[in-house]
């Protein structure tokens, strides 16, 4: 099992027909995903890897099934295709889109509470079950990072989450889905709301969470825990620990406001709710061994 | 995108929220004009982007012509190299207030913050005393309503014709946020004078920058960066930070540059720079390297793990931008990714020794940083 995506997910692309979205596509057909058709205003009755294009989205699902959509649309597009695909009734979206405006965000995630739906990203890779299916420009074929196994990953980051999940995977375990939430201030999703899927899902034995400073996410996990929402073991790792304070450094969403969001507050809520924090990447796999999580 | 105090109440003035009496002057020739229409005595307010101006001496009350020149003249050669000075009357101050408007990303609102202990550092107030501060969420589709308005004003305790004029500032301060795509807007302190009036004394407006494109009215210029390499970097779009250490991080990855700066804390090194040249800017090595030789580092470190930037077309970009640039400090590489296998072949037939462990080359690094000493 996975969560948010496996083989039989239905996946629409937006924007399929665009060099991003075509080149995209290829790779998650690879993968095994089972995209059935695109949407390009004005590209309709076009195909890309043999899937038929659409105008709209409103059109796609009158020919399709569908169960998610995945967004290769520019950053001052994506509020609208999120709401094209909300509109329709998708309720799982992601989008990959890196820039896309702070007030635009928070009309997205605020659309994909009312419609009871998630809205993965931006400036994220995607999410991804390794050697499954993915929604996203994941280079899944690199083995020694995209491996299948028990452990669910949750992060802010792409190339971090890549030096992270290698350290597992080193180790000999495997990932049963990555979900990046994206390194923007506003995500569309968040850690804890992820949470609830990884505990139900029987496959995933333990969470890693890939954090940072900034922000409240690894806060809210640590809370999670508490309420015993979640109740398997979870590692974090947490970028920034030494980053100057005040200094907007890494990624957009992590600069530490207001006495919250420091590395230092984080690690003592994930400490106090009995998850364990790696202070190296290596540390990671490390962890997961000492925890006893079975490979 | 940070704006100046001048930049942010010439915006606030604009959209109805009273200022001081105020003149904005470049040199001290320009002084004693400002003095006349400004009167005296009145406070001199050095234009800087940076915080706490008040603790570094940064702003001064002045009460006759020649306290003016004298304080103006130390402030234009203070080494916190001010540009501009903003010359404000001094107002007789009743009470201080705080106001702000940001985001509130778990709940998807905006978040209007107030208290009436004014003047202060507010993150300090929040930790001491949170009880003085209103927290009041506000539904962005409809914005802040005349009515929430009222009631945060009402709930300060003012006198009523106070109360009215602050329900006309609470209500433009949020015009401005949604106006400015705005990650904060934040006036600290809100005056409120012995005339009995309400007036922004500072101002502050942080604009979101992935709405640079369509919020095109400030643009930072050469003299808002420190170094010649901020600029540089910042004209090429390569995110950058220049700090004093010896080692020069030439990183991709947002996430996995801010690692590689712990991993070199952690391993007694020091950090001379932070650049990342990872996502969209994977073939701009040879800009990247410029960057950072212009930076007095002893070393520099590229460490990556691409997930769309392919590690060959990297190893590529940085043998190229050897052969070119001749860089006259060691260079560690760690490159990971799609094709890496490629990647190693292509940096050891220039005549490198790629790595591929982040620690070890993080160590390598700190060892090379430390013997050039």
């Amino acid at each position: 099992m996975s969560i948010f995506i496996d083989k039989s997910t239905k996946v629409l692309v937006q924007g399929i027909t665009g060099k991003e979205g075509a080149f995209w596509t290829k790779h998650m057909i690879d993968l095994g995903t089972d995209v059935v058709c695109g949407v390009t205003p004005g590209k309709a009755g076009q195909h890309v890897e043999d899937r038929p294009v659409y105008n709209t989205v409103k059109e796609a699902i009158i020919h399709h099934e569908v169960d998610a959509s995945m967004l290769f649309v520019p950053p001052r597009l994506t509020k609208d295709a999120v709401f094209e695909a909300l509109a329709s009734g998708i309720k799982k979206i992601v989008t990959i889109a890196d820039g896309i405006p702070l007030h635009d965000m928070i009309r997205i995630r605020q659309a994909a509470k009312d419609y009871k739906a998630l809205v993965v990203g931006g400036n994220t890779s995607g999410v991804i079950s390794p050697e499954e299916a993915m929604m996203g420009s994941f280079p899944h074929w690199i083995e020694r990072v995209y491996k299948k196994g028990n452990i669910g990953v949750m992060t802010r980051s792409g190339s971090l989450t890549n030096e992270v999940t290698a350290m597992i995977v080193e180790k000999g375990y495997g990932v049963s889905t990555l979900i990046g939430v994206g390194g923007d201030p506003v995500p569309g999703t968040r850690f804890a709301e992820m949470l609830p899927y990884y505990e139900a899902d029987e496959e995933t034995k333990a969470v890693v969470i890939i954090g940072e400073l900034g922000g409240t996410m690894e806060e809210e996990v640590a809370e999670a825990i508490n309420k015993g929402v979640f109740t398997k073991p979870l590692v974090a790792f947490l970028g920034g620990r030494t980053a100057p304070k005040g200094q907007k450094m890494g990624h957009a969403g992590a600069i530490i406001t207001g006495g919250k969001g420091s590395v230092e507050d984080k690690i003592t809520a994930l400490t106090k709710a009995g998850a364990l924090v790696a202070k190296r990447p290596r540390a990671v796999g490390e962890l997961l061994e000492e925890l006893n999580v079975p490979k | 995108m940070k704006l100046y105090e001048f930049q942010a109440k010439e915006v606030f003035n604009e959209a109805g929220i009273p200022i001081p009496k105020s003149r904005l002057i470049q040199s001290i020739d320009e002084l004693s004009i400002a003095l006349e229409t400004v009167g005296l005595p009145c406070v001199l307010k050095s234009q800087v982007l940076s915080g706490g101006r008040g603790k570094r001496g940064l702003i001064q009350v002045v009460k006759t012509k020649e306290e003016a020149h004298q304080e103006a003249k130390k402030l234009f050669t203070h080494e916190a190299n001010i540009k501009s000075l903003l010359v404000e009357e001094a107002i007789d101050i009743d009470q201080e207030v705080y106001i702000s408007i940001t985001v509130e990303p778990e709940a998807a609102k905006a978040l209007l913050i107030a208290s009436s202990e004014g003047g202060i550092d507010i993150e300090t107030l929040a930790v001491e005393q949170p009880e003085k501060i209103v927290k009041y969420p506000i539904d962005i589709r409809d914005g802040l309503q005349n009515f929430q308005a009222t009631e945060v004003a009402y709930g300060f305790n003012f006198k009523p014709d106070i109360t009215k004029q602050m329900i006309k500032i609470l209500l433009k301060l949020y015009t401005v946020f949604k106006q400015y795509d705005a990650e904060l807007v934040e006036i600290n302190p809100l005056f409120i004078t012995k005339q009995g009036l309400v007036v922004a004394g500072d101002g502050k407006i942080m604009i979101d920058d992935n709405s640079a494109f369509r919020q095109t009215r400030y643009a930072q210029d050469l003299s808002d960066y420190r170094t010649e390499a901020e600029y540089e970097a910042n004209r090429a779009g390569i995110p950058f930070i220049q700090f004093d250490g010896d080692i020069g991080l030439m990183c991709a990855g947002a996430g996995l540059t801010t690692t590689v700066y712990d991993l070199i804390n952690y391993e007694g090194g020091t950090v001379a720079n932070y650049l990342e040249f990872g996502g969209p800017n994977y073939k701009k090595a040879l800009e990247a390297m410029e960057i950072c030789l212009k930076v007095p580092s002893k070393v520099i470190l590229i460490v990556t793990f691409g997930t769309i930037a392919r590690a060959d077309v990297m190893a590529e970009g940085i043998v190229d931008a050897i052969k070119r640039l001749k860089p006259d400090r060691p260079i560690v590489t760690c490159i990971r990714g799609t094709n890496e296998a490629r990647a190693v072949e292509i940096l050891k037939s220039a005549g490198l020794e790629p790595l591929f462990d982040t620690e070890e080359a993080v160590r390598k690094a700190v060892a090379l940083s430390k013997e050039a000493k």
